[in-house]
């Protein structure tokens, strides 16, 4: 067979279904979280509450992921969720799904945080001593056919797309400082991050 | 030019040319927030200028989400209410004008390509079938000449079938039955289907059945009566249709004739990612 992991791990019929918590877990389960911004844009705090319960762990796991310090990552989850009701109104569902608007939003301020509070040579060392990001991608709380999926698309990347692509996203560095741990060129850098995403979104059947 | 003599020299080295293909080679980088301040800076506002930009912005954005989607760390339980309170003390920005809105022109555009895209996914996939049917099964385990007969037994669902197992996105996962055996879903999320193959399943009394269900967040739907075993012990494959946003795929013992609302737990549950 060629899946990897047993659906369910240890125990598939746990009284408990796994439920759809994060915002991540439903690509197309957006059509809701799209309608329920669209009712935080109008102030109703109970949408915000479905949204946090929905989004906040895909966030927080984000920000744990870029910026390892259980402290600050509570902080950019916080900020995140705030900024995603000060702006629900500004959510233009046409231009893209809500998943993904808020998972930029979760990425972009972990990143931002990681270059304004850590000097370069704090990350270099800490470059120096972390595992390559991609490897974490195997330590799924449960192994959803959605993570199964991810691991196997980045799977079929080359691996100096995947490694640009993982130490971009998973350890917030810039192309620059990619290139610099790879030991590639920039520019080569630059067009493996663009085509192993275009593989990627290609693999994972992202309209 | 000047801006350029003073960027340091790993810089320079990838920047022989700041406007036109180079800055599309840079889409990658920004959506990974991958981008030194200043180049996010003009790369967005590059984008205001640039509708294929902004289109590739967007179709990479959501493949790059995804790859959020595998870490999950639930909040301690007494941010939520934190978070909540802190909302209702912060003022909402009103929405965007129409005048402000020019992203809408791409907007549409991307919906027209994906239409496009989706059409040309479907020529392909049905073009595919049979060398791709090939591959599948073998990685299956299954007996292509069993496959193919099939085929021409129930062509139309074997074609539904086939589009789940040669889609781009088709992804295959194995899990054990909780009474036995094992059972592999084979899913794609464009064609909104899966493919559903059991093997070693244990012998039930005549009075008994395996039924699919689809538990989702609306209800639950049955999927399909298994059929019986065939070859080595393999049931199926059972082709399951019409996925809804976060359905999980059960399969559960039910009386022989089926049942309107099963009582016994699923023996397999799988979420699919939806």
């Amino acid at each position: 067979m060629l899946g990897g992991d047993a659906a369910g791990g240890g125990d598939p019929v746990s009284g408990r279904p796994p439920a759809m918590r994060g915002v991540r877990r439903d690509a197309s389960g957006e059509a809701s979280l799209e309608a329920v911004l669209a009712e935080v844009a109008k102030g109703n705090e109970a949408a915000f509450r479905a949204v946090y319960d929905q989004a906040a762990p895909a966030v927080l796991g984000i920000a744990r992921r870029v910026l390892r310090d259980p402290a600050q990552s509570e902080e950019v989850m916080q900020e995140v969720l705030l900024e995603v009701w000060r702006t629900a109104s500004r959510f233009d569902p046409a231009a893209g799904s809500a998943t993904a608007w808020i998972m930029t939003l979760a990425h972009r301020r972990s990143v931002d945080r990681v270059r304004s509070e850590q000097r370069a040579a704090e990350r270099e060392l800490r470059a120096a001593s972390a595992p390559v990001a991609y490897d974490e991608v195997t330590d799924a709380v449960e192994a959803t056919l959605e993570q199964e999926r991810v691991r196997r698309c980045l799977d079929g990347l080359t691996d100096l797309q995947r490694e640009s692509v993982t130490l971009a996203y998973y350890g917030g560095y810039t192309y620059a400082e990619v290139a610099r741990l790879l030991g590639a060129p920039v520019g080569t850098i630059k067009t493996r991050m663009r085509d192993g995403l275009i593989r990627l979104r290609d693999c994972l059947g992202v309209d | 030019m000047r801006v350029r003599l003073t960027w340091p020299a790993f810089l320079r080295r990838g920047a022989r040319r700041r406007a036109g293909s180079d800055l599309h080679a840079l889409v990658g980088a920004y959506v990974l927030d991958a981008l030194p301040e200043a180049e996010r800076a003009s790369f967005e506002r590059h984008l205001l200028g640039c509708e294929q930009c902004r289109d590739d912005t967007g179709a990479l954005s959501e493949a790059t989400a995804k790859l959020g989607a595998t870490a999950v760390v639930p909040p301690r339980p007494d941010l939520r209410e934190q978070v909540i309170r802190s909302a209702g003390m912060t003022r909402q920005l009103p929405p965007a004008v129409p005048a402000q809105q020019d992203p809408r022109h791409a907007s549409r555009t991307a919906g027209r390509l994906a239409a496009a895209h989706r059409r040309l996914w479907l020529a392909v996939a049905a073009a595919a079938v049979a060398v791709a049917l090939a591959v599948t099964s073998i990685a299956l385990g299954l007996h292509l000449s069993s496959m193919q007969n099939r085929l021409s037994a129930a062509e139309q669902r074997d074609s539904a079938i086939a589009a789940v197992l040669t889609a781009k996105d088709a992804t295959t996962l194995t899990a054990h039955v909780q009474t036995g055996g094992t059972a592999t879903v084979v899913m794609s999320h464009r064609a909104h289907a899966l493919v559903f193959i059991a093997r070693g399943l244990s012998d039930l009394p005549p009075s008994k059945a395996y039924e699919l269900w689809l538990m989702g967040p609306a209800g639950r739907t049955p999927a399909g009566m298994l059929p019986p075993p065939g070859h080595h012990g393999m049931t199926g494959p059972m082709v399951v249709g019409q996925l809804a946003p976060g359905d999980q795929l059960a399969l559960i013992v039910v009386p022989a004739g089926g049942s309107r609302n099963p009582t016994s737990a699923p023996i397999v549950l799988v979420a699919l990612g939806y």
